[in-house]
């Protein structure tokens, strides 16, 4: 699908571009067989995968909606501490971790979109990050559950039972990005609908003119409110996907710093652009892996893209693919 | 334990400053330019090396003097180069922006001068101890409290008193109408984020003599700030002057009591602030959006 | 009863009063207009009765029912349906596009995070039949925000009747536009009222098109109701020609 072409996503084009698509699900599925051969691992393209499904997740609300969060790290973080809890405390059983992670970065998201929705522009934004650093510190000033700054260890992803098939994803090898893929695949295409739906219509409608949706009857408040909720749960349940790739959680997962990759993720990739956000988490998590590894200033360097990108490619990489409807 | 609680206070009452000398920076490039100053934190930390670097020039009164307005001016310059270019555009520019600098800065800060702490000397006449049965509390401790209310008023006095001063206040209210009126807005947001920029130097060159200098010491101050302006009330000065009070002393008195929730309690009252008044304690009602 | 029963409102913003105790009624299938000089309170009337804020003081009736202090987006469910003096639309969508929203939203689907082949196929043919109607079948694909002024305010009313309103709130249909223009929007808002029996209130400058549409008049002025009447009353009225089309002419 052509990035400009969801710029609406209200409609499928007659001549919907499936070729970018199948292609785009063709590299995703040759992972493990052309990464290696360009000096990556796979658990580099699973760190793609998440951080692309939260910044999509993300998207629903900056790019879809019009709203700034700058604090989604905490829904994120929230997600991948309650996937490690649930390991750690409760049962080894990875769907579970999911599920109690995306509940609780989610509702988490829910009750305290209740309180702002009513907020706007650089207020909501401030308002976002002051929660996501309550996360923080809860996370790291709870010692005895949280394991504090050191994050939380001691628990590992569990083998998915299905019947009599036995999902073996605890491992290293590819069948856990498989995995990730299946869960990234159905995220995404759940979210897909939603943008096709009268629902997802009426966050576009906010987007473009809050002042026309109030008129055409959308209450837009409790829209916000529901599509920060949304956004929320989809960036949990990236997060849970996350604690279960590093069989790790930390501090720095719920840090206005990751919000703040997240956000350049997305506005790099292309914020108006559906597939955007993961182009962006792509060249970001690559860049920052190469980065790493050549200098001890990979801050700057970082630094650097974020004034790059916000000067010079304000639309993102996507951004600047020929529009539909301008025929 | 009346000593304990003393120099929990005093702390408070150190802390608080700080929080409303940076919150105070903050909120007048928020309010003028609609902008939240991600290396604002970054600009006390080099408020504080410049002062560094200074001292053995100039001593520590020179310094004092001399780098917040360094800092000053590399804020109205970063504004005229940089910041500018996104008035205009969604707000989520200008942020991705300030954050991007804020790590410039502090990477930029560790590159020069290490990643490890520096002292910054004073005058031993600021480092004695009050007096015997005081000794916990050093002149210097006085001395912050006191620059910070002589900067605070001199700030307030010039919002009131200059021409420029009352233009920013104007430019608050009502942007558009003071540009129609003539007045260089565009001059206006450079000296602005410069002035925002001197205030984040001098709390720089402050906590420099008390904690000492490293690259990330504006962080901790930096949330504390946000959450200062959310419970004043965006759009007002006063407003951020008592919410950083607040939750200076808030956190202070809650050290006497139960010390490991001195940084939780700042956030329970913003959540409070929310729930309550969601537009803060001094915020008008217009100004939230 | 009347359709639309505004008793006594009254407006101020801080210092400044903006209406100061208007009432009006609009029977059903009426066409009313609006007029007054520049600062008369003409839109401000408008953003109470369509519940952009509420009054200062006094009631607003909607077919029966108290709405004074009912949020915008609950007027429009009960049919309130408006049109803003600046063109308020989504600039960057189709105009099919923006006429499907409201086509959604009044099929009470604002909420529906999926949809079904039929119902889909259903608001595909209710959005030809508006955009017919409003004479934009052949600009469906284009985007709002490129069409010309004309064509962006007859999406906009479009989008205000793919809500199927009881009453449909125009506030200055005709401004910024060419005299071809005006033509076409005037034609459009006759058959509306006319031929779909809609009741409309309207603010208009242009008194062509007032006197060529309106049943009644109602004139305000400084915040007050001037007089109120047929176009004929009206033009013979001499407090309106002191204070409104003296001053216009």
């Amino acid at each position: 699908m052509n990035g400009a072409a969801v710029v609406a996503a209200i409609r499928r084009p007659a001549e919907t571009r499936w070729l970018p698509l199948a292609a785009l699900w063709a590299v995703l599925l040759a992972v493990p067989l052309w990464l290696p051969l360009v000096g990556g691992y796979t658990a580099l393209a699973g760190r793609v995968l998440v951080l692309g499904l939260a910044a999509i997740g993300f998207n629903l609300l900056l790019g879809f909606t019009g709203v700034m969060s700058f604090g989604h790290a905490a829904y994120f973080g929230l997600g991948a501490y309650g996937a490690g809890l649930t390991l750690r405390y409760l049962a080894a059983s990875t769907p579970l971790a999911m599920l109690l992670g995306t509940l609780l970065g989610g509702v988490a998201g829910t009750l305290f979109g209740l309180l702002i929705a009513r907020r706007r522009g650089v207020y909501f934004a401030m308002v976002t990050i002051a929660f996501g650093q309550v996360c923080y510190y809860i996370a790291y000033s709870w010692n005895d559950l949280t394991g504090g700054f050191d994050g939380l260890r001691g628990f590992r992803r569990a083998p998915i039972g299905l019947g009599p098939l036995v999902l073996d994803i605890a491992g290293d090898g590819p069948a856990f990005y498989y995995f990730l893929l299946g869960v990234f695949a159905a995220a995404v295409a759940l979210m897909g609908l939603l943008l096709r739906s009268p629902l997802g219509h009426s966050f576009i409608a906010i987007r473009e003119n809050e002042r026309r949706a109030r008129f055409l009857g959308i209450p837009v408040e409790r829209h916000i409110w529901l599509s920060f909720s949304i956004s929320c749960g989809f960036t949990a349940l990236a997060g849970s996907l996350y604690a279960l790739l590093n069989n790790f959680a930390d501090p720095l997962g719920l840090h206005y710093s990751l919000s703040g990759e997240i956000v350049i993720m997305t506005v790099m990739g292309g914020m108006r652009t559906f597939w955007g956000p993961l182009l962006g988490a792509a060249v970001f998590v690559v860049l920052q892996d190469y980065i790493s590894s050549m200098t001890t200033n990979w801050m700057s360097f970082i630094g650097l893209l974020f004034v790059v990108v916000v000067l010079f490619f304000p639309r993102g990489l996507l951004g600047f693919l020929p529009r539909r409807g301008a025929r | 334990m009346l000593q304990v609680i003393l120099y929990n206070v005093t702390n408070g009452l150190i802390i608080g400053a700080f929080y409303v000398l940076m919150a105070l920076g903050l909120s007048l490039i928020l309010n003028l330019s609609n902008v939240i100053n991600f290396a604002h934190g970054n600009f006390l930390a080099l408020g504080g090396y410049f002062a560094f670097v200074l001292t053995p020039f100039v001593g520590f009164w020179g310094a004092l003097l001399i780098s917040p307005l360094l800092a000053g001016l590399l804020g109205f310059v970063v504004e005229r180069l940089l910041i500018r270019r996104v008035y205009r555009r969604d707000p989520v520019y200008s942020l991705l922006l300030t954050f991007g600098l804020a790590f410039i800065i502090q990477d930029a800060c560790r590159y020069i001068w290490g990643p490890n702490g520096l002292p910054l000397g004073i005058p031993d006449a600021l480092s004695r101890p009050l007096s015997p049965a005081l000794f916990f509390i050093t002149w210097y401790r006085v001395f912050m409290v006191a620059i910070v209310i002589v900067a605070v008023a001199g700030l307030f006095a010039f919002l009131r008193h200059t021409r420029v001063g009352l233009r920013i206040r104007a430019g608050t209210l009502d942007l558009e109408t003071v540009s129609t009126l003539g007045v260089n807005v565009r001059l206006l947001r450079s000296i602005n984020f410069g002035v925002g920029s001197l205030l984040a130097g001098l709390s720089g060159v402050l906590a420099a003599g008390q904690i000492g200098l490293n690259p990330n010491m504006g962080d901790d101050l930096l949330m504390p700030s946000f959450i200062a302006i959310i419970v004043g009330g965006v759009g007002s000065l006063t407003g951020t002057l008592l919410g950083g009070l607040l939750i200076g002393l808030a956190g202070a008195l809650t050290t006497v009591v139960y010390p490991a929730a001195s940084e939780a309690v700042i956030y329970v009252i913003m959540a409070v602030v929310l729930l309550i008044r969601p537009r803060g304690l001094l915020g008008e009602e217009g100004m939230m959006t | 009863m009347s359709f639309l029963e505004v008793d006594a409102v009254a407006k101020s913003f801080g210092s400044l009063v903006a209406l100061r105790g208007v009432s009006l009624s609009v029977q059903p299938g009426e066409l009313r207009a609006v007029i007054g000089p520049n600062g008369a309170g003409k839109t401000t009337f408008f953003n109470l009765i369509s519940g952009f804020f509420a009054p200062s003081a006094g009631t607003i009736r909607f077919n029966g029912r108290d709405v004074t202090r009912l949020p915008a987006y609950r007027r429009v469910s009960l049919g309130m349906a408006r049109t803003f003096q600046v063109t308020e639309v989504f600039p960057e969508l189709s105009v099919l596009e923006n006429v499907l929203i409201a086509v959604e939203v009044a099929a009470g689907y604002r909420l529906r995070p999926w949809l079904g082949r039929s119902a889909r196929a259903a608001l595909r043919g209710r959005v030809d039949e508006i955009l017919a109607l409003a004479g934009l079948g052949q600009k469906a694909d284009r985007l709002v925000g490129e069409l010309a002024h004309g064509d962006q305010r007859a999406a906009e009313i479009a989008m205000a009747l793919a809500l199927r309103p009881r009453l449909l709130l125009l506030d200055e249909p005709t401004a910024g536009m060419g005299d071809q223009e005006t033509y076409e929007i005037t034609r459009l808002i006759r058959r509306l009222h006319r031929d779909a029996k809609l009741t409309i209130v309207l603010i208009e400058h242009d008194m062509r098109v007032i006197f060529h549409l309106a049943d009644r008049i109602s004139v305000l002025d400084q915040g007050r109701l001037l007089a109120e009447g047929t176009p004929a009353e009206i033009a013979a009225n001499e407090a309106v020609q002191a204070a409104y089309l003296g001053k216009a002419a």
